[in-house]
């Protein structure tokens, strides 16, 4: 039998498999009814050049998309949250569209939501596939535009991006549109000023002195006013606030040199500062901008964890089902559960049995049989077996709710570490303003020449070249997040790295996080004549992690396995799978379900047993367990030797905690914690005045991961782990963790460098100017030289060699 | 080399310059650098086709500008109808 492609979307499958069809002596093949819906739907709209462009990327296998929660689109209240009306009496929405894989995608999207009447503009950004779609609300609804994504193979739900993503994204295109304009001003400065600086050495005719000034002070002036608005603004908001920031140093030298240079041009004697003027503006502002853009991603995806829960479900009453919203669920009403399917409301089981995936709550991924009386928590998915359960509180009440609205709580919660940079330029601005007005002051009284003594003043507060201290912290921290992302960790915020490089102690989550999170094989036997494609086709029907654990290990040891095709599949309740094959009977599972078969099995074992036996006999026996991640007890003795303190933080019991810490070396335990008690036990490491970093993977490690003063999750992690943290691990190796540590201490001690070596500056600079030894050739040069030397301290960072403990 | 030459080297270069900064600065505001793999991607597809979907999207914006001023234009006359009806003439 041999693998083909499906004509869609270019996954191949087995031949046996595939719908096949004929058209015009064309051959096509599809995987499912979805992708051969899609493909004709294409063809007889004339778009299936999209094939072309597609080439050999594979797709999502189109899904028959079920249209029952397609009226929820047109109700008031989703359209009083997600849609906004325009003006002209148009709607506009933003949809998260899925499925997109290439930008042959984006094309098509596009091109289907253009033919469709009554849309005005659609737009799909290729990098994030969120669109923008507005439409005519007397032409066409927005559950037919939603009908018409989904009939193409995709999906779309809104999204609010007026939250902070927009805010963001406004700021920095503020900040690029003046730094464009900052630094072509200051290029067009430089190359006059140069003419400038010829002119002092060979002697230059004041009329030719006038025009450079006159070029200059036009060039100067919007970069002043439009770019360095924002210094004072700042500079505005310190003086209400009665602070001196770096703002106001910047401002207040920017502003008195562009002034005294207007004086010295009108009244032609003395230099003009232009240039300067310029170059503070434009050099400060680049270091504001590499601050702005390394700034970390609002979290937008709280929405997400709510929207992917369903918003209405099944009630039984008097026997009728009817789909009811959730917020009309009361205390005591029936509710039936389908498998796959979220709860979303707590409550108790009434009937049925079967096994819950809790994962989101504990953290632990193997399954929780439930059965009569037993406890259901929102948050949670049933996997094989439909229940009806009652509800004992209502949604508002129910734990996905309060962890959601606690979650948002910590995120405006978290402790703010000041930078280190920032409470130096206070005391600096402050210190370098005395300075200025003092020697104004002074050669005013010794010299008795006004003019003279507002120069020195104004060099001063020029020389004192707020520059290499405006840089010295982006810069550093730049280049660390450069260095970082490329091994796989992503700081989301380059402050983070000043962050965590103060911290003395980590908190980690147990499973997900030291340990793999899933059951793998550790120990497997096999009896008789074995067949592993047999197996794998059966655990392949399932979704419970153990299954998933066989079929990996299964793939991992042979190394070609012919897919078999299995008849009579049957799962038994959180016990095993069941199936036929050319007769033979097959029967996978735990150690209980053989032994009701009676089939005799060695269930002596501590960890998990997986079963597999055929026509009643015994075939294969697997152990598994879930293991430690590999050089997960290297990297936290390294890190203990930094010395920084470990604590582990877990949702399971006591016993499998102590098993764990003592395999990796963590001395300290705090085991059988609920979501919101882990964040409670960082919270009070931070009234200890701790710095904690904390480590985690889990929906149920969010609320405290948005606690910590720096939060990293795993890549494989959950959504919202991901989006509440600062630092996300790609590769999830603990050696990562210990290479974020190493790398943003050396990065600080960079931040520490770049701002001691601005203040040796100052300390040489200052004098010079004090003494009136400046003119506005060495105020350029010295500036230029000073943030040049940042820029170099802080590239020096790239050469740090991160241990490697695999090989040690 | 007289001022005059000196005024109109760095006037014409400066004034060359700063309508490239004012295309680039229009360029930021319309959004034009927001989505940075559309430079790439999207220029696979910007064919005669595409050019076509182009129009007909303005089209589409066209009637619905036309539209809306007929509207705008029929509120107008209804409500300057009810004015009239409203006037009572002295007698």
């Amino acid at each position: 039998m041999a693998e083909i492609a499906c004509t869609h979307c270019n996954l191949t499958f087995d031949e046996s498999v595939m719908i096949t069809e004929k058209q015009n002596d064309k051959e096509l093949n599809f995987c499912c009814k979805g992708c051969q819906g899609v493909y004709h739907l294409l063809e007889s709209e004339g778009l299936d050049t999209f094939y072309d462009k597609l080439g050999n990327t594979t797709l999502q296998p189109a899904s028959t998309q079920i249209s029952a929660d397609l009226e929820k689109f047109d109700l008031e209240g989703f359209k009083n949250k997600y849609i906004k009306s325009t003006e002209d009496g148009l709607s506009e929405i933003h949809l998260i569209i899925e499925g997109i894989h290439c930008s042959a995608c984006v094309w098509l999207n596009e091109k289907v939501l253009h033919k469709t009447n009554g849309i005005i503009e659609a737009s799909i950004n290729y990098t994030n596939n969120k669109a923008k779609v507005v439409w005519d609300p007397e032409e066409v609804k927005l559950s037919q535009i939603i009908e018409t994504i989904r009939s193409i193979g995709y999906n779309a739900y809104p999204y609010d991006p007026s939250l902070q993503e927009e805010r963001a994204n406004k700021t920095k295109k503020e900040y690029y549109s003046r730094i464009l304009v900052a630094v072509f001003g200051s290029m067009n400065i430089m190359w006059i000023a140069i003419a400038h600086y010829a002119g002092y050495f060979t002697g230059m005719q004041q009329n030719f002195k006038d025009i450079l000034n006159v070029a200059e002070f036009i060039l100067a002036t919007p970069v002043l006013f439009y770019s360095g608005w924002i210094f004072f603004r700042g500079a505005y908001y310190g003086f209400k606030n009665h602070i001196v920031n770096m703002d106001t140093l910047v401002a207040s030298g920017a502003l008195s040199a562009y002034i005294y240079s207007i004086y010295a041009m009108t009244t032609q004697h003395g230099e003009v500062y232009f240039d300067s003027v310029v170059m503070i503006i434009t050099f400060v502002l680049v270091g504001k901008y590499l601050e702005v853009l390394s700034k970390k991603h609002a979290v937008d995806t709280l929405d997400s964890i709510m929207g992917s829960t369903p918003t209405e479900v099944t009630t039984v009453k008097n026997s009728i089902k009817s789909l009811v919203s959730v917020e009309n669920i009361q205390v005591g009403d029936l509710i039936e559960l389908k498998p796959g399917e979220k709860v979303v409301i707590d409550g108790q089981v009434t009937s049925g049995q079967g096994s819950f995936d809790e994962s989101s709550l504990t953290g632990e991924n193997e399954p929780v049989f439930k059965q009569n009386g037993d406890t259901v928590l929102s948050g949670s998915i049933c996997l094989d077996s439909v229940i009806h359960y009652e509800a004992s509180k209502d949604v508002s009440g129910s734990l996905l709710t309060s962890i959601v609205s606690l979650l948002e709580e910590s995120i405006t919660k978290k402790p703010h570490i000041e930078q280190l940079a920032n409470t130096i330029s206070g005391y600096f601005s402050n210190i370098i303003l005395l300075i200025a007005l003092l020697s104004f002051a002074g050669w005013y009284y010794w010299s008795g020449n006004f003019e003279t003594a507002l120069i020195i003043g104004i060099s001063v507060i020029v020389i004192a070249c707020p520059c290499a201290l405006g840089l010295a912290t982006p810069m550093a921290t730049l280049v660390g997040i450069s260095i970082a992302a490329k091994r796989g960790i992503l700081f989301k915020e380059a402050t983070f790295l000043e962050t965590m490089a103060k911290s003395r102690l980590l908190a980690l989550d147990k499973t997900g996080t030291i340990t793999e999170g899933k059951p793998s094989v550790i120990k497997a036997e096999f009896y008789g004549d074995f067949d592993p494609a047999l197996l794998l086709a059966l655990v392949n029907t399932s979704n419970h992690p153990v299954s998933k654990g066989i079929a990996r290990y299964l793939i991992q040891e042979n190394d070609t396995l012919e897919p078999v095709h299995i008849t009579a599949i049957k799962s038994i309740e959180a016990k095993g799978i069941e199936a036929e094959v050319d007769s033979k009977k097959l029967l996978g599972g735990n150690a209980s379900l053989l032994q009701e078969r009676g089939i005799k099995v060695d269930t002596v074992s501590e960890n998990t047993l997986f079963l597999f036996a055929v026509d009643g006999t015994v075939a294969a026996r697997f152990e598994l367990t879930d293991t430690i991640r590999e050089g997960a007890k290297e990297a936290i003795s390294a890190i203990q030797k930094m010395g920084i303190k470990i604590v582990m933080l877990t949702g399971d019991h006591e016993q499998s905690a102590l098993k764990v810490a003592n395999a990796v070396g963590i001395q300290t335990i705090h085991a059988k914690l609920l979501p919101q008690e882990k964040s409670a036990l960082i919270q009070d490491f931070q009234k200890k005045g701790e710095v904690v970093v904390m480590v985690g993977d889990g929906i149920n490690d969010a609320i405290a991961l948005a606690q910590s003063n720096i939060a990293i999750a795993m890549g494989q992690g959950a959504d919202v782990a991901i989006s509440v943290s600062d630092v996300v691990l790609l590769d999830e190796r603990p050696q990562s963790i210990l290479d974020a540590y190493t790398l943003s201490r050396r990065t600080f001690s960079a931040v520490k460098e770049n701002l001691g070596f601005s203040l040796l500056y100052n300390v040489i600079a200052v004098p010079l100017a004090v003494a009136g030894f400046v003119n506005p050739l060495i105020a350029a040069l010295s500036m230029s030289l000073s943030s040049l030397i940042v820029v170099g301290n802080s590239m020096r960072i790239k050469l740090l060699k991160f241990k490697d403990l695999s090989h040690e | 080399m007289s001022e005059n030459i000196v005024i109109l080297m760095i006037g014409v270069s400066t004034f060359l310059g700063a309508l490239g900064l004012i295309a680039l600065l229009w360029g930021v505001k319309t959004g034009q650098f927001d989505d940075q793999s559309k430079f790439i991607d999207a220029a696979r597809y910007d064919g005669e086709e595409e050019l076509r979907d182009a129009v007909m999207m303005q089209k589409k914006q066209e009637m619905q500008n036309k539209k809306m001023q007929k509207k705008k234009a029929q509120k107008k006359k209804e409500e300057e109808e009810k004015k009239k009806k409203n006037y009572m003439p002295a007698d």
